[in-house]
């Protein structure tokens, strides 16, 4: 049978499996109810009316001040309680094709991940809000509003200006140069983006180890420690811990990270100097190889825009101090100063385009796919996520509630998130345990009341969820983005690379679980 | 100053092959190498969403090109000049313009826009922006092309291109190294028409005295340029207009039957070169005819 037949099948099938349960509620509702309220989002002190018959959608969104995030409330029928299990089925799928996809049919993938990611929006969006209409219209322009625009806006920043920064000049990777360079970047990377300090040493890094035989452990650690772990102390650093920050987490809490990160990289960089001073040596490097050329002194080009970096962190740092009241957009209340901080992204992106010269881009091989290729398949995962995240809102009242059962101790967080986030992307992942967290122990309670008490008095969950989405980013290719973009960029420049089961096998899990088994016993 | 040696960069477009033998008559004016070249672009093999890089499509990718310019070669090397390809990953425009700096090559030959519909330009962006950054002279080549003229759709050629080049001069630095290109082409042109168009901008206002004074000004020039061309043994006739700059080209160009059109690009103003066009780049756009531009 011709795919377009199976996508087409998939998503009729998806509709009707939708619409028969949400008739027969709405039928047994309609039945009790005069009019009925379905609330998403609790109480709230603005309600977005959006009546279509009988139904009212009580809604209130307002970024990370949202105090809807909860469950039922009196009479309000919470959507989480009533949603089936197996719509968080497009999620799963959503995100076993970005798994599975890059193994299986890299070409297909590469040219139509966004038609990929657009079939699973539509098969969880088309008949959701078929099925619960202007309740699910609200929950998907809350989730695009004040979860994936900030996501996409951020990240977008941080690409666009540390893409303008070039590290330019002669470095010899010898181990005390090659440790200090991922050194480096794992402290850049929570303030300019596991992305970005990735991008902005990889090719040095690459550049400095030419003469060396065996690179591929060096661009592993790379990952490891730039692309993932460094980013975990600000919600700069890693998108989960954005996301965080967007539903309430406070800036400067994610520095209570810095104990578990500090452990995490100094085992990994005390590991990555023996490989590195052991394969130094093997290849007969003890004596500084010859230069060819001349010598360039070491410069980085492009510096005007760490002002514009520092535009970003501060921009993002206010949107979490201040209180400008609210905004609806669209039916959806959103603070100003988050709306305030998105504008002021984007200006610092812009400005950054405008003053860098084109010269720096073209030095740094900069390219906008890796960009457009988050945004396309993010918004996939953001649509597909929404009835997953309302049921787990619902505790143990909704489908889910085995799950909220099951994982019970810190342990099982760090452990259950982590490993979730090695397989499936770390931002998704760390959302969806974060509510779990939510459910498991403030069922119901809106959600800006909420976080404050899962970073005061069930901190330790917290911590767990948030390192294990970042620290487990690194576990394999698909973890966490940048993880590709350094491997492809590696791989262009002639590093092979392992497999993806090789990644896995020889490195992860000699180097990585260890690790985290340490950090489990010390912290968990 | 001749063409030695010259850069063809190809996307396999239909009719590049053409293009390419419509040069090999440089071999009469000097040309001595040819260096074939194919920029796969970085984003078709890499940042594969969470996969990485297609190191098996890259190599299948080089493979392919590397036998489809090895059957070109050949057609090169019986005309007696030399090639060398080279292949590479990145970023098309960039990476051009740096294998035009390694390989010191005196010419480079774009291509013309995919689709073209009628009475729109033949160039895109990619071919403006390296017209707008390289350093040495571009052969826009336009091997077949369609336009309307006075209603009526004509598909044009464009096999000989040296045969009777239009030399539009506006009497600039780079004007001057054009005319010393043309002068290379005695043994594949059978006329030069050396064009000036007296610009709008410069008649507006002008009493008719003014006028003449520079029409006269003009007009010496105009021969002592189509002096220098038969001193090196090319024949060369005067042209001089007065109007919108680019459509006479153009119109000019089309009437005389010439077979490309050859301009100097001066690049003084940037801005209003980003926002407007220069001349050059707006016959570029608009001719149906080949148009080399000289830096």
């Amino acid at each position: 049978m011709r795919l377009e037949k199976w996508i087409t099948i998939i998503f009729l099938l998806s509709i009707v499996a939708f619409l028969v349960p949400a008739i027969a509620s709405d039928h047994s509702v309609a039945a009790t109810h005069d009019t009925e309220h379905v609330s998403t989002h609790g109480a709230g002190h603005a309600s977005a009316e959006t009546g279509h018959g009988n139904v009212h959608a009580s809604a209130e969104s307002h970024g990370h001040r949202d105090e809807g995030h909860g469950g039922g409330h009196g009479d309000h029928i919470n959507l989480g309680e009533v949603l089936p299990l197996w719509s968080c089925i497009p999620f799963a799928c959503m995100l076993f094709s970005i798994a599975l996809f890059p193994l299986l049919a890299p070409k297909f993938w590469h040219h139509h991940f966004g038609k990929v990611s657009a079939f699973w929006a539509a098969c969880i969006g088309i008949p959701f809000v078929i099925a619960y209409k202007s309740v699910a219209v609200h929950e998907i322009l809350h989730i695009i509003l004040a979860d994936y625009v900030p996501f996409i806006v951020l990240l977008w920043a941080l690409f666009t200006i540390s893409g303008g920064i070039v590290l330019k000049g002669t470095l010899r990777g010898t181990p005390i140069v090659n440790t200090i360079i991922i050194l480096i970047g794992t402290v850049l990377a929570s303030w300019m983006g596991t992305t970005g300090a990735a991008m902005l040493l990889i090719r040095p890094f690459l550049k400095a180890n030419d003469y060396r035989k065996n690179k591929t452990f060096m661009v592993v650690f790379f990952i490891f420690l730039v692309a993932n772990i460094g980013g975990s102390l600000t919600p700069l650093g890693d998108p989960p811990l954005f996301l965080g920050f967007l539903h309430g987490v406070s800036f400067f809490w994610t520095m209570k990270i810095m104990p578990h990160m500090l452990v995490t990289a100094g085992i990994l960089l005390t590991i990555y100097f023996i490989l590195d001073t052991y394969h130094y040596k093997k290849e007969g490097l003890t004596s500084a190889p010859v230069e060819e050329g001349k010598k360039e002194p070491l410069k980085l080009v492009g510096l005007h825009n760490f002002i514009f970096l520092g535009g970003v962190v501060g921009s993002v740092l206010i949107s979490g101090i201040v209180d400008w009241g609210e905004v609806n957009t669209l039916g959806i209340h959103r603070a100003v100063q988050d709306w305030a901080r998105d504008g002021f992204l984007i200006l610092m992106g812009t400005l950054s385009l405008l003053t860098t010269s084109k010269m720096i881009y073209e030095d740094n091989e900069f390219s906008w796919f890796p960009i457009i290729e988050v945004a396309y398949l993010f918004i996939g995962i953001f649509v597909t996520m929404v009835p997953c995240l309302l049921i787990l809102k619902a505790g143990l009242k909704g489908e889910l509630g085995f799950l909220i059962a099951a994982v019970k101790e810190p342990v099982h967080y760090f452990w259950v998130t982590g490993t979730l986030s090695g397989f499936l992307d770390n931002a998704p992942t760390y959302l969806t345990f974060f509510n779990t967290a939510l459910g498991a122990f403030y069922p119901g309670m809106p959600e800006a009341q909420a976080v404050p008490l899962l970073m005061t008095e069930t901190s330790i969950y917290l911590k767990a969820i948030s390192a294990g989405a970042v620290f487990f980013g690194a576990f394999s290719y698909i973890g966490n983005a940048p993880n590709f973009m350094v491997r492809s960029i590696a791989e262009e420049g002639g590093t092979s690379m392992p497999s993806f089961f090789g990644y896995i096998l020889k490195y992860s899990l000699v180097f990585l679980l260890p690790t985290f088994v340490v950090v489990t016993l010390i912290f968990f | 100053m001749e063409f030695k040696k010259i850069l063809f960069p190809t996307k396999f477009r239909e009719l590049a092959f053409n293009s390419l033998e419509s040069i090999l008559e440089l071999k009469k004016a000097g040309l001595k190498e040819i260096v074939l070249t194919y920029i796969i672009p970085r984003d078709e093999v890499g940042f594969v969403p969470y996969g990485g890089y297609m190191k098996d499509e890259e190599e299948r990718l080089r493979e392919q090109t590397r036998i489809r310019f090895e059957d070109w070669q050949e057609a090169i090397a019986a005309e007696g000049i030399e090639s060398k390809i080279r292949i590479e990953v990145g970023n098309p425009i960039p990476k051009l313009l740096r294998i035009a700096e390694e390989e010191k090559v005196d010419l480079i030959i774009a291509g013309r826009k995919k689709r073209t519909m009628l009475g729109k330009v033949y160039v895109g962006s990619h071919t403006l922006e390296l017209i707008r950054r390289s350093t040495v002279p571009i052969l826009v080549s336009k091997y077949m092309v369609r336009f309307e003229w006075e209603g009526e759709q004509i598909t044009r050629v464009n096999d000989r291109l040296f045969t009777a080049p239009l030399l539009a001069t506006d009497w600039s630095e780079p004007s001057e190294k054009a005319l010393k290109l043309v002068s290379s082409f005695k043994e594949i042109a059978d006329k030069v028409m050396v064009t000036h168009i007296i610009g709008v901008k410069i008649s507006k206002g002008l009493d008719k005295s003014e006028l003449n004074r520079i029409e006269k000004e003009s007009k010496e020039r105009l021969e002592k340029y189509c002096d220098r061309l038969k001193k090196d043994g090319i024949n060369a006739e005067p042209h001089l207009f007065s109007g919108q700059s680019a459509p006479e080209i153009i119109r000019v160009a089309r009437e005389h039957k010439a077979s490309m059109i050859v301009m100097g690009t001066t690049g003084k103003d940037r801005f209003k070169e980003f926002w407007l066009g220069s001349v050059s780049h707006r016959v570029t756009e608009s001719s149906e005819l080949p148009v080399l531009l000289v830096p």
